[in-house]
């Protein structure tokens, strides 16, 4: 099955899930955002900026603000970060996912990574320790922003764990451009690349990897950062919702039109595959039904949002 | 050339790299036809030197093949270089210096072959070694001093000027031996270097009297007498046919007159020179490699390669060549894009000709037909720019070496430059430079190449400031700071500041005071009258003394008095207190950081009103701009922007603030062109395209739309679905409604539910109505 149909069918799971009746237990998106010590006022005052960012786009996926646990400046001791863990390890159930998002200036010695807050630094070794309480059964994205951050790449990867870090091993040692990105990707309908109003961690990484790989090539600076991915199916993780997004979760006749684009877009994934085999006006023909269909769609779930209060905007750039 | 060729050569230019590695690399080199005047020469060698300087190649040759065996290494070292075995020579020289530590001849005739070997500096090290040993030798002193005659660069600074070495110390040495002939050649060649002909010819005269005297060659006097013939305008064939009678196969001659006239710049009339050169002597490398350098000028790179291949083949250890042959490999690495109507050819590396590209046919365009139109003169081909990502390929491609400080160059029809993508953005505009360098295209095409330089950079400064990309007159205080100290040229020696600059930065200021030399005489007489002063040069006798008095019917003085009374009125305010500029620049700077708005904005406007013609570097302009905005008056900051580029702004983070300044008051028509103005400063950054697509879209520009488009999934966007989108909107717009259906289906492809996309689709099949 490819990863297209794959996300579609998730999709249409997940609107199904969510149109259980009351009750039952559903799926919980929990966010904890880091934001170490700056040394420097301008670096407290940015990694203060991206977190509030970070913190402020990750409720739009979790779809409760109280979901979303940030700590920055005093309140991000190493305690404090200990207990804030212990907590998730303790509160998360099958199902659930979990995203730890660190802010801020990491250090390596060649082997150990420290990721440096005010009073004592917590190592790596103690956060992999406390995200290994966390359940396996608990899909979890950690991301890294820290500088040296590579140097935990491979060791904190699971199975159920994507592990994102702003600099390829621990030996980029600069103050990283990534987190300022990633916070940007969050709010932003360009990282949004197949316009589902959702937010990967996938697509959000391609647009802070891109982001970062251009401010240097402005600057005609060699790249001190190279960010990196690891870990099976990023694109699993809907790190913020855009637009109306939120708006589907709590209207019946939206999610049962959510539900019937899933189905159009079954569809079309399985046309996709094909599309190896065809020439591309055959493929464009072959497409343009669904595209048609998902379309007219569009239509109703718009006027639906109208109804419900919200304005999609009338014209493409509004839209926009 | 197939590719396995190709690839077999290029390895063999990497094996030429090293230079130092003259000593270990075995190379047969022509006969190099190298004249020692020194009197200490032995009688056996001069016997084989007399055939060598007559031309008579093979008789010369076998003269000097005996002498490799002579029982004195100073002789077997000097035969090996005339034969042009460098490195046996080499080892020779060493052989000779062992022999005998404080000996002095080695080491000034070893010298004079890594000289030859285009070493100069292992070439000083000896010449200094020979002085230290014995400081009254007359033949050390002036070897010394050789070095120091002539400027070594493209674009002269003013450490490229007669050393004082040299200007000292050859009249000293003449003072005392007036009939050495090496030191009057080499106070002609130190005259004509600075532009003091009449002592040229005089040295040259005299050094040719004492050569026939003492039986020596005239070859170098005449070639001195025939370059200050060139230089005058005047034909040189009394001193090129009596040179060629003494040595029929005299080569140096031709590419000396050559070089003199690729120094004035004048690329057609040195390959006329430099093709001679090859013909009467074609191993003469260093010729067969000036004379492809030249035909590369001239934009005809294929015929170069065959001559550049052969000056590696004789000669390896130039670095010029290597450089040149591996920067002919690279181009494989650009595509030719040919524009008609006028005729270009653009040269872009592959991987930014469909970004660049557009931008570049469209400025150029405008250049050509505006020159055309201001300067009645058509260029008889196509203009060719060709643009290079590699800053070092750009420089080895204007100066055959890397490492120069220019931006563009124009040769003729054809200008080189740097592309934005080989610099931080904001460091340069290259539109500017690309119009500039055009602008040159017409003076120099007008005059055929007979503008004095400062005229043709002040009317290429002019037209930056009058009609291209970045209108405005935009100086530093720095030139204002050299007027007041007395220190700007007159008229008639304004070229000096270009060619013989005598103080750190007087090149930039040259530029600067031809630029605003035009802008007075533009002003006074109109710019009909400009075009006339620029149109006297094409006969070739006139020079900015004449001109200025037949065109302008001024004298030079008076010229100058008015272009003061207008520098003085002008800048008036600025003048009467330089220091109070740079105080208020302090205090705007100062009271922006500390968000003290009324403050910021005061002293940044004391400063515009002070000097408004300065618009970079965190200008006065800009910290109005932040100030007002920080007050909260978006509008006022727009007006501050606005004034900005006015005065000739341009950085790319001030346009883009403007941009969304005016966006955000819904003056899209003046955001659009604000935003269009980027593309000239930063077309490379993603961010912009679709937007200003969006806004020409508005405008019902869809072509405009199209082109926006293109370069944005050129720049290969992460966000494909919009960009794609807009390539379906903008073809729309165009009547293309098949290519605007492909794209749209293609953004639909990767975002099926990308709502405007749906809307458009929609439209397009009819389905709007359900």
């Amino acid at each position: 099955m490819n990863h297209r149909l794959m996300r579609c069918l998730e999709r249409i799971g997940m609107a199904l899930l969510c149109a259980l009746p009351g009750g039952m237990a559903l799926a919980a998106t929990q966010v904890l955002v880091i934001s170490g010590i700056g040394g420097e006022a301008q670096f407290d005052a940015r990694f203060a900026q991206w977190s509030q960012k970070v913190a402020t786009a990750s409720a739009t996926a979790t779809g409760d603000p109280h979901r979303v646990v940030t700590l920055s400046g005093e309140g991000a001791r190493r305690e404090a970060v200990q207990a804030a863990l212990r907590s998730a390890a303790e509160n998360l159930r099958d199902g659930d996912q979990f995203t730890l998002v660190l802010l801020g200036h990491g250090s390596f010695d060649g082997s150990e990574y420290r990721f440096n807050l005010p009073g004592d630094d917590i190592t790596g070794t103690e956060l992999l320790a406390l995200l290994d309480k966390i359940p396996p059964t608990v899909l979890q994205l950690v991301v890294n922003a820290t500088s040296t951050s590579g140097a935990i790449a491979e060791r904190w990867v699971r199975p159920y764990r994507v592990v994102i870090t702003a600099t390829r091993s621990g030996t980029e040692r600069n103050a990283p451009k990534f987190g300022g990105y990633w916070a940007e990707a969050l709010s932003s309908a360009e990282a949004d690349r197949d316009k589902d109003g959702t937010l990967t961690a996938q697509e959000a990484y391609d647009f802070a990897n891109r982001k970062v790989a251009d401010a240097f090539k402005s600057d005609a600076a060699i790249a001190s950062e190279h960010s990196r991915i690891n870990g099976t199916e990023p694109s699993r993780f809907v790190v913020a919702r855009l637009g109306a997004g939120a708006m589907f979760a709590n209207d019946a006749q939206l999610l049962a039109m959510r539900n019937e684009q899933g189905v159009i877009e079954g569809r079309l994934a399985q046309l996709r595959a094909q599309k190896a085999q065809l020439s591309q006006d055959e493929y464009f023909d072959r497409i343009e039904p669904a595209l048609v269909e998902l379309a007219k769609l569009g239509v109703r779930i718009d006027a639906r949002l109208a109804v419900l209060g919200v304005n999609t905007g009338g014209t493409p750039n509004a839209a926009r | 050339m197939p590719r396995a060729e190709h690839s077999h050569r290029r390895m063999k230019w990497l094996h030429g790299l090293p230079l130092a590695l003259l000593a270990a690399v075995s190379c047969q080199q022509a006969m190099a036809v190298d004249i020692d005047y020194d009197a200490r020469r032995s009688a056996a060698l001069r016997r084989c030197d007399d055939p060598q300087h007559h031309g008579r190649v093979e008789e010369a040759r076998n003269c000097y093949r005996p002498l490799l065996r002579d029982g004195n290494a100073l002789t077997r070292a000097e035969a090996a270089f005339a034969l042009g075995d460098l490195r046996t020579a080499n080892d020779e020289f060493r052989v000779a210096v062992a022999d005998n530590q404080r000996a002095v001849l080695p080491r000034l005739r070893w010298g004079k072959m890594y000289l030859e070997a285009g070493q100069p500096a292992d070439a000083e090290r000896l010449f200094k070694e020979a002085v230290e040993i014995d400081g009254k030798d007359v033949g050390a002193l002036l070897a010394l001093a050789s070095l120091g005659v002539e400027p070594s660069g493209e674009e002269p600074s003013a450490e490229d000027q007669p050393t004082d070495e040299a200007a000292d110390g050859i009249p000293r040495v003449l003072a005392e031996n007036p009939n050495l002939v090496e030191a009057q050649l080499l106070l002609a060649r130190l005259e004509l270097a600075r532009g003091r002909f009449d002592n040229a010819v005089k040295a040259a005269q005299r050094a040719l009297q004492l050569a026939q005297q003492q039986k020596l060659p005239p070859l170098e006097a005449q070639t001195l007498l025939a370059a200050v013939e060139v230089v005058r305008h005047r034909d040189p064939a009394q001193w090129t046919r009596a040179a060629l009678e003494y040595n029929p196969h005299y080569g140096a001659l031709f590419e000396t007159l050559g070089t003199v006239e690729v120094r004035r710049r004048r690329y057609v009339e040195a390959n006329v020179w430099m093709q001679r050169a090859v013909e009467v002597q074609p191993d003469l490398w260093s010729a067969r490699r000036e004379f492809a350098l030249n035909l590369m000028r001239l934009g005809r790179i294929a015929e170069a390669r065959p001559h550049l291949e052969a000056a590696y083949e004789g000669d390896p250890f130039s670095t010029t060549t290597v450089n040149t042959l591996r920067l002919l490999d690279s181009l494989a690495k650009f595509d030719v894009i040919k524009a008609t109507q006028p005729a270009m050819n653009l040269q872009l590396n592959k991987q930014e000709s469909a970004t660049l590209g557009p931008y570049v046919e469209q400025l150029a365009r405008e250049a050509i037909n505006t020159f055309s139109r201001r300067y009645g003169y058509q260029p008889a081909g196509p203009v060719t720019v060709e643009i290079y990502p590699d800053h070092d390929d750009f420089a080895v491609r204007t100066a055959g070496v890397p490492g120069i400080g220019l931006l563009g160059v124009t040769f003729g029809d054809l200008v080189a430059m740097d592309s934005p993508s080989g610099r931080k953005s904001g460091d340069f505009h290259w539109g500017s430079v690309l119009w500039h360098e055009m602008a040159h295209v017409f003076t120099l095409g007008a005059t055929r190449n007979r503008v004095p330089r400062w005229l043709s950079e002040g009317l290429s400064v002019f037209e930056e400031w009058t009609t291209g990309p970045t209108p405005g007159v935009a100086i530093t205080s720095k030139v204002l700071d050299v007027f007041k100290d007395g220190k700007l040229l007159p008229v008639v020696s304004l070229d000096n500041g270009f060619m013989q600059p005598t103080y750190e930065g007087q090149v930039q200021m040259s530029y600067d005071q031809s630029g605003l030399a035009c802008l007075y005489a533009s002003q006074r007489w109109g710019f009909p009258r400009l075009v006339e002063f620029l149109r006297a040069f094409n006969d070739e006798n006139t020079t900015t003394d004449a001109a200025v008095r037949s065109v302008f019917k001024v004298t030079p003085e008076e010229f100058d008095k008015g272009f003061q009374d207008f520098m003085r009125k002008r800048f008036a305010t600025y003048l009467a207190d330089p220091k109070r500029w740079a105080e208020l620049m302090r205090r705007a700077h100062a009271m922006l950081d500390a968000r003290n708005w009324v403050a910021a904005r005061e002293a940044a406007q004391a400063a515009i009103d002070v000097l408004p013609e300065v618009t970079t570097g965190g200008s006065a302009y800009e910290v109005l701009a932040a100030a007002e905005e920080g007050a909260g008056k978006p509008e006022a900051a727009i007006v501050a922007l606005q004034s900005w580029r006015k005065a000739g702004g341009w950085d790319p983070d001030g346009l883009r603030k403007l941009g969304s300044l005016l966006l955000a008051a819904k003056r899209n028509a003046e955001a659009m062109e604000v935003l269009a103005a980027v593309n000239y400063a930063d077309p490379l950054a993603i961010e912009g395209h679709d937007r200003l697509g969006q806004l020409l879209l508005e405008q019902n520009r869809g072509a405009d739309a199209l082109r926006e488009y293109r370069v944005l999934l050129a720049l290969q966007p992460l966000d494909t679905a919009a960009a794609n989108f807009g390539m379906a909107r903008a073809f729309r717009q165009t009547g293309d409604n098949s290519r605007a259906r492909r794209y749209l289906l293609e953004s639909l492809d990767t975002a099926p539910n990308y709502r405007p996309a749906q809307k458009l689709l929609l439209e397009m099949t009819g389905d709007q109505k359900q």
